[in-house]
């Protein structure tokens, strides 16, 4: 794939286009600011940007440039990396956009495989969440919720945690070593449970459902 | 560019013109009184504050690099057949994803920062998160600068912390009083007042309980930027 990257430590950029390189995507540029990688990608095309969030322009750029970015060009993924895994970041990006994004942490994708698969699931079209972040989500949800999730199985709450993730249902299958049918059923059960509607087919719909779930107050957030 | 710790943290000694001048030998200086207390007091919080982001913008990203070039390494061990020793190296990244979650730990402690980037409702949201009991977080999106949101958040977080399991649901509604953040902690045992006053009375803050002995409300009122 063709990558941009844009990271204010210039330790960790090298390190990381040393790594993309070596897991044979092409890296179109790098740069240590938000606004130098807008000016990048206006005259060379790419498949993902990654942004680390808190650099320049402060205090989160990664955010803003992100949403000029997706206003420019509405196909290209975008990889958010990050010191911290926080939900309130993660309610950032699902409004910056809801297809082709990722948070991940930074020591996190630190291998050629776990690369490559966060890129290629970005690329696809989905939504790529730290699994640090999902298990939290899902064992410390908002609220009144905490009641409701506790109802659910074990095998119901390892797919739910990938949901969190935003693994399709045939990426929860590989995971878990079942049917993706297997896992259709898990997840109407866990729809069922949370009496949220499975109605809608889309992938990522689902995974928004569940996100929201997890994360929204009683007052609204 | 990334600038050196020191420079990031804003805590470089002093240039001797700024510091006024020197006492006679053998004097016992008079402890800072008024608005030379509140200055040292507030300076304190932006010390921590810029601990924190001393500890993200070094330590942590150093570390964070090192897994990146430990993750070439896997990747040209695992190319050149060496043994297991790929499966060594991924056991040394877990090890430091380990170190770096511990540093996150005392960053939090020493100044959240979700609350110096996003502020004080953002961080409160987090720390309900953490505890048992139900917590509504309702506070606007201003900003008080730091030494009024680090003692707001961790009278706040210290109080939660101390509630008995089984607590009903609280609310925390914030708002600004002119120069003032004001802060009621709702649905709590006005005895925990009392660990707040410390923090809050450096600060010229004031706290006023209505309600009790059972439940009541709790209001924080700190001087603000």
């Amino acid at each position: 794939m063709r990558v941009a990257l844009a990271e204010d430590g210039a330790l960790f950029r090298e390190g990381l286009v040393m790594l993309l390189e070596a897991a044979g995507h092409e890296v179109v540029g790098c740069t240590a600011d938000g606004d130098s990688i807008v000016e990048l990608l206006a005259e060379e095309p790419a498949d993902i940007a990654i942004l680390d969030i808190r650099m320049p322009p402060e205090p989160d750029g990664g955010l803003v440039t992100a949403e000029r970015l997706r206003a420019a060009h509405p196909g290209l993924g975008l990889l958010f990396l990050s010191h911290y895994a926080e939900s309130h970041y993660l309610m950032r990006i699902l409004q910056i956009g809801t297809e082709s994004v990722g948070y991940r942490l930074k020591e996190k994708v630190g291998s050629v495989d776990v690369l490559s698969d966060t890129l290629a699931r970005i690329g696809a079209g989905e939504i790529v969440i730290e699994p640090v972040l999902a298990r939290r989500l899902v064992e410390r949800p908002r609220g009144e919720r905490k009641g409701i999730i506790s109802t659910l199985s074990e095998r119901e709450l390892d797919v739910l945690r990938l949901m969190a993730e935003g693994r399709s249902n045939n990426g929860i299958a590989g995971q878990l070593f079942v049917t993706p049918k297997a896992v259709e059923k898990h997840i109407a059960n866990i729809f069922g449970k949370l009496n949220l509607h499975a109605d809608t087919t889309e992938h990522h719909r689902r995974v928004l459902a569940v996100l929201t779930y997890l994360r929204s107050q009683r007052n609204g957030d | 560019m990334m600038l050196e710790p020191a420079q990031r943290a804003g805590d470089a000694p002093r240039a001797a013109s700024e510091q006024g001048p020197s006492p006679a030998p053998g004097t016992r200086l008079p402890a800072p009184t008024g608005d030379a207390r509140l200055r040292a007091e507030r300076e304190q919080w932006r010390l921590r504050r810029n601990l924190e982001r001393q500890l993200h913008d070094g330590a942590s990203l150093r570390i964070s690099a090192l897994t990146l070039q430990l993750g070439l390494l896997r990747h040209r061990a695992a190319k050149a057949e060496c043994g297991d020793l790929h499966a060594y190296i991924e056991g040394f990244q877990d090890e430091l994803h380990a170190v770096l979650q511990e540093l996150r730990d005392v960053s939090v402690r020493i100044y959240p920062p979700l609350l110096d980037e996003a502020g004080l409702g953002p961080a409160l949201r987090e720390a309900a998160d953490r505890v048992d009991v139900p917590l509504r977080v309702d506070v606007p999106e201003d900003r008080f600068g730091p030494a009024a949101e680090g003692v707001a958040y961790f009278a706040v977080v210290g109080c939660l912390e101390a509630l008995r399991p089984g607590t009903p649901g609280l609310a925390v509604v914030a708002r600004r009083e002119d120069r003032t953040l004001a802060v009621d902690v709702v649905g709590v045992e006005p005895c925990h007042a009392d660990a707040m006053l410390g923090a809050v009375g450096r600060l010229d803050g004031v706290i006023d309980v209505v309600g009790g002995p059972g439940v009541g409300t709790i209001t924080v009122r700190i001087p603000c930027e």
